[in-house]
């Protein structure tokens, strides 16, 4: 079978890529591109005014001493480096795109490899484009109508409906498959979606140190081995009393416990399930975890949760897997702190994965009359997902320091030489943290201060945190203008999100933080890399949730699905909001 | 009184059926058309397209859990399917009527207009559309476009 079609779509991509690479690098898109990143732009005006200032009492210096004006050139401003990314970007991929666009449509290939491979390649341009047009286009025009409409409507309907490049990007890969139709010379390049999610999980493995990792492991451990035990059990329960038959229980505790599709598909075949007790299933969870996706993020924006206790919900109340990544990227689209402790959930789901096949396929030889036994190292070694090593890889490699500078985790850059003269906080900034530091000590403030730190429950090592540990703390930050040790760090971060915080106070302590946190430029590439491979991989994921599927939600499995769906969603929303603190 | 005195005996009768009960009136209005040694039953059994999109948004699993998945689908599936034809088969050879299959993967609606156009049928006699709330798979055969496609009578059996 021949599977790379004769079409000239990947050209065109190409060129496409390449025109808007071309128009950015040229300025001829400069009008457009202000109005899509209008924090950009308002750098690269207070750049050029400052700029041409310098320019012009230069060249009046040189006139007065009578030497020729000088040449200088304009340092480069957020929106310069925007704009060079997008046009960088496009070139890149365009090029690749134009000379793949060409061979397809110049060889003639034959049965192989090499065919194979080639046909992937313009259903990958055609997500990476869908992928453009929502990060670079729709991502800012939505954040921009959001804030213009906030005073209209009393809220920033952008942000509260996370109307970002994550959710538009899976929305739009569901209207194209159900609406549009995948063209046919995309279809093998849409599958390679999974590959690229799992890629991007492997190097998150570089985001984590070890004390994060061990923490968040714990954490979703018991989390996760609570409600997916427990969502097993009541669904086999559930499964029994509504006489759903052994098959259906089996394949839809799977799918309810664990980790959704995922789950249903690895224990189909170990429990014999039926055809249409697949279909039931697959539809419920799907038509449960398309609706998480949009509800959990702006519940936990109302809430006010932080990444980790929104993390560690939307890792645990969420059915299926892919939508658990997709709502920690919709709730925190432009960094990655949750995402990464989603993905720690994730991870921890689907090594249950096999214990969980190997339960219901015991539990299936059980109760069925005439099931066959299951060889248990064979489902054991078939199930295991073999990407969690290249995380553990990743992380490994990352803790010996291979992509960050030495030490980097263990708060090198507090020592004062790492700390710039320019990075030291300001007299404004330290004015600032004085009066509140007076306000916080007074009686209203303390009991402000002390309720917070028990809400988020914030410890210093192994005892709660108390407002005198935030005064000193504020006093050392006062006196040396910058932080000194990590633990200073992790209680000022805590403070910076105490309500009714003076303005520039909270200003001065993130202004703090800053230079402490520093991020090594390959880590920085890394967290750049993942949030487009996510990006990518739910856009293609987006296009494998056909409304045919989300249709087959009914009978015995809806309404199993429903309770045990509302119960770990709202069971693992009261822990989190009762037991986990916000910072690990 | 035979239904078919009023009409022609059709020579290619094509008969959806897919083993639900409504399939199974569809076969017995037939029975009432096709006459011994004149009707040739094609039997259509389509296997809808949701089947597709049934891996989901998967993609935890290794390629050899998502492959044996699909197998197993696949497999089940045409059991199900060689078994129902096996089974309209021999109720039509039993009554000496001419049997054809044909087993096709698609959209319901257009697969049976392009089946219908291929074998010539006279007549396509199709089981009642399920009421909402029903039990079974939600993969209807849209009556409009087979309506306005089809060039031979199409005959609808009432609800058993």
């Amino acid at each position: 079978m021949i599977y790379t079609r004769k079409s000239p779509a990947l050209l065109v991509i190409g060129v496409i890529m390449l025109l808007w690479g071309w128009l950015n690098a040229s300025g001829s898109v400069d009008g457009m591109q202000s109005w899509l990143q209008k924090s950009a732009y308002s750098d690269h005006k207070k750049v050029k005014e400052k700029f041409e200032s310098d320019l012009k009492v230069a060249t009046e210096k040189a006139q007065a001493a009578g030497q020729p004006a000088p040449t200088m050139t304009m340092p480069k401003s957020k929106f310069d480096d925007a704009k060079a990314k997008q046009a960088q970007l496009s070139y890149i991929f365009g090029g690749v795109a134009l000379a793949l666009g060409l061979l397809i449509m110049v060889w003639t290939p034959k049965e192989g490899n090499a065919d194979y491979f080639l046909s992937i390649f313009p259903g990958m341009a055609y997500i990476l484009v869908i992928a453009f047009i929502v990060r670079w286009g729709l991502d800012p025009m939505f954040a921009n109508w959001g804030k213009a409409a906030k005073d209209t409507l009393g809220f920033d309907f952008a942000h509260i409906f996370n109307l970002n490049y994550v959710v538009l990007g899976i929305v739009i890969g569901i209207v194209i498959v159900n609406v549009f139709r995948i063209p046919a010379w995309a279809a093998n390049g849409v599958r390679t979606a999974r590959f690229f999610l799992k890629s991007g999980v492997i190097l998150l493995g570089t985001l984590y140190s070890a004390t994060e990792l061990a923490q968040l492991g714990g954490l979703s451990v018991v989390m996760i081995g609570i409600f997916v035990l427990g969502s097993v059990w009541i669904v086999l329960i559930m499964g029994k009393r509504m006489q759903a038959g052994n098959s259906m229980t089996a394949v839809l505790s799977a799918g309810m416990g664990v980790c959704g599709v995922s789950a249903t598909v690895a224990a189909s075949p170990v429990v014999n399930a039926k055809a249409a007790e697949i279909a039931y299933t697959i539809g419920t969870i799907l038509i449960w975890g398309v609706g998480c996706m949009f509800l959990f993020p702006t519940v936990g924006h109302l809430l006010g949760m932080g990444p980790v206790q929104f993390g560690a919900w939307a890792g645990t109340g969420i059915l299926n897997s892919a939508q658990v990544a997709g709502a920690a990227l919709a709730f925190d689209p432009h960094g990655i702190e949750t995402l990464k402790v989603a993905e720690i959930f994730n991870i921890t789901r689907v090594l249950f994965l096999p214990i969980i096949v190997l339960w219901l396929a015991a539990w299936y030889v059980k109760h069925e009359v005439g099931a066959q036994k299951v060889n248990l190292g064979q489902v054991l070694v078939a199930k295991f997902p073999v990407f969690v090593l290249g995380f553990i890889l990743m992380f490994l490699l990352s803790t010996m320091g291979a992509f960050t500078p030495a030490g980097h985790y263990q708060g090198k850059y507090f020592s004062a030489d790492k700390v710039k003269e320019e990075q030291l906080l300001k007299e404004k900034d330290t004015k600032a943290l004085e009066g509140e530091l007076a306000r916080l000590k007074e009686t209203e403030g303390a009991a402000a201060l002390q309720g917070h730190f028990t809400e988020k429950a914030i410890n210093i090592g192994q005892r709660h945190a108390t407002p005198e540990d935030a005064y000193k703390a504020l006093a050392d930050l006062i006196a040396n203008r910058k932080e000194t040790s990590r633990e200073q760090d992790d209680l000022l971060k805590a403070v910076s999100k105490l309500k009714d915080l003076n303005a520039d106070a909270k200003a001065a302590l993130e202004k703090a933080h800053k230079p402490v946190w520093h991020t090594s430029k390959s880590i920085s590439a890394f967290r750049d890399w993942i949030a487009w491979l996510f990006a990518f991989g739910l856009i293609g994921l987006g296009m494998q949730i056909t409304g045919k599927a989300l249709k087959q939600a009914g009978g015995k499995p809806l309404i199993i699905g429903g309770v045990v769906g509302t119960l770990k969603a709202v069971g693992s929303l009261i822990v989190v909001l009762l037991f986990v603190k916000e910072f690990v | 009184m035979s239904a078919t005195s009023a009409f022609q005996a059709p020579a290619t009768l094509l008969l959806c059926h897919h083993g639900t009960l409504g399939a199974a009136a569809a076969e017995a209005l037939a029975g009432e058309f096709a006459v011994p040694g004149v009707t040739t039953v094609v039997h259509c059994l389509v296997v809808p397209e949701l089947w597709a999109g049934m891996q989901g948004d998967d993609w935890l699993n290794n390629a050899s859990t998502r492959d044996a998945f699909g197998n197993y689908v696949e497999n089940m599936l045409e059991n199900d399917a060689r078994r129902e034809l096996a089974a309209v088969e021999a109720r039509c050879r039993e009554r000496g009527l001419g049997y054809r299959s044909v087993l096709r993967f698609g959209e319901p609606a257009a697969t049976v207009l392009a089946v219908a156009a291929e074998v010539g049928a006279d007549l396509v006699v199709i089981g009642p559309p399920r009421r909402k709330g029903e039990a079974g798979l939600r993969s209807r055969l849209e009556l409009d476009p087979l309506v306005r496609g089809l060039r031979c009578p199409l005959l609808v059996a009432a609800r058993p």
